[in-house]
């Protein structure tokens, strides 16, 4: 006895959240932060094997100002960290962040005088990815955690 | 193999008699240790000759003999190939501790000015007459040459002291 039966079959109601997070989850761009290894890794999971296409994140986006998830994918030296730092500081919200791999997530084997022991000391992570250099599934997975972030997002209010 | 002396090792014997040090032959490949005071001049022969012709820098680069009783603590390794001959030959110089200034080769190969760089950043060798001897590899305001092997392996406190400026 709604509005629904005047306007019949042809409009859906739903929240405004549910629709934009509908399109950001399923249309992410990542911006591929590779300074190592886990970025031929990386290249695996795009392509068509594991094709990251699928989950609608194949359009890597080389300029920050156009991206809203960040895939660090390698170790980070020092004096590497302040130019990720400002690519993030680019990015426009709402934005994630994967650390794809060991390195990224913790310095990894290389426990040294130059190597920053994990990009989460300097900008915010949401899905780290374990493995040196993780499996492609492994990045995929990632990839669904954060639509999984980005389903509970609110334009109004980011959580 | 072949007893006779290389032709490169009699002609640096006999022009430079007060650098040579020593020469050594492994499979064929040649290396001759020299003083480090003439070593622009030796470097400058081997390229401009005309029978050598060593007119490819392949590699500088350093040795740190910390412990091993070597001549002087650190060695500089010059690399060089000649095109013409298709030969190689290995230049080595020590360097003490005390002392570690060697005279700069970037005049005569364009390549050297960023490899002596790298082995001022990570070994503390003063190049003269360098024209930009500037760190390479760590960031402008490290201290310390991290390849030398006194040098601990997670640094002396650069990682954790490291602040980004935004």
């Amino acid at each position: 006895m709604g509005i629904e039966t005047l306007i019949k079959n042809n409009v859906l109601v739903t929240t405004v959240d549910a629709v934009v997070n509908w399109a950001r989850k399923n249309s992410l761009w990542p911006m591929p932060m590779g300074t190592a290894c886990c970025a031929i890794e990386f290249m695996g999971a795009l392509a068509s094997r594991y094709d990251m296409g699928r989950f609608g994140a194949e359009r890597l986006s080389f300029s920050p100002r156009q991206a809203d998830l960040m895939i660090v994918a390698g170790r980070v030296a020092i004096k590497m960290m302040p130019v990720i730092i400002r690519i993030w500081e680019e990015m426009p919200e709402p934005k994630w962040c994967i650390a794809m791999g060991a390195c990224a997530s913790s310095g990894g084997v290389f426990d040294t005088y130059t190597l920053v022991q994990g990009i989460d000391q300097f900008i915010p992570v949401d899905v780290y990815v374990p493995g040196c250099p993780p499996r492609p599934e492994g990045v995929l997975d990632a990839l669904i955690k954060i639509q999984r972030l980005v389903e509970q997002d609110s334009i109004i209010k980011r959580k | 193999m072949n007893s006779e002396k290389r032709t490169e090792i009699l002609e640096i014997k006999n022009r430079f008699p007060d650098s040579y040090i020593k020469d050594e032959e492994f499979r064929g490949d040649i290396s001759i240790t020299v003083k480090k005071n003439k070593i622009s001049e030796i470097l400058k022969f081997l390229k401009d000759d005309e029978n050598f012709h060593y007119n490819y820098l392949v590699d500088i680069t350093c040795v740190d003999y910390l412990k091993l009783n070597e001549i002087e603590r650190f060695a500089i390794v010059y690399n060089l190939y000649s095109h013409k001959n298709n030969s190689r030959i290995r230049i080595k110089t020590p360097v003490p501790e005390n002392d570690t200034s060697i005279s700069t080769v970037s005049f005569l190969w364009k390549a050297a000015n960023w490899l002596e760089r790298e082995v001022f950043d990570l070994f503390g060798i003063n190049f003269i007459g360098h024209p930009d001897l500037r760190r390479i590899m760590t960031p402008d305001n490290y201290t310390g040459h991290p390849l030398r092997k006194d040098y601990p392996l997670k640094g002396r406190g650069e990682r954790e002291k490291f602040k980004v400026v935004k």
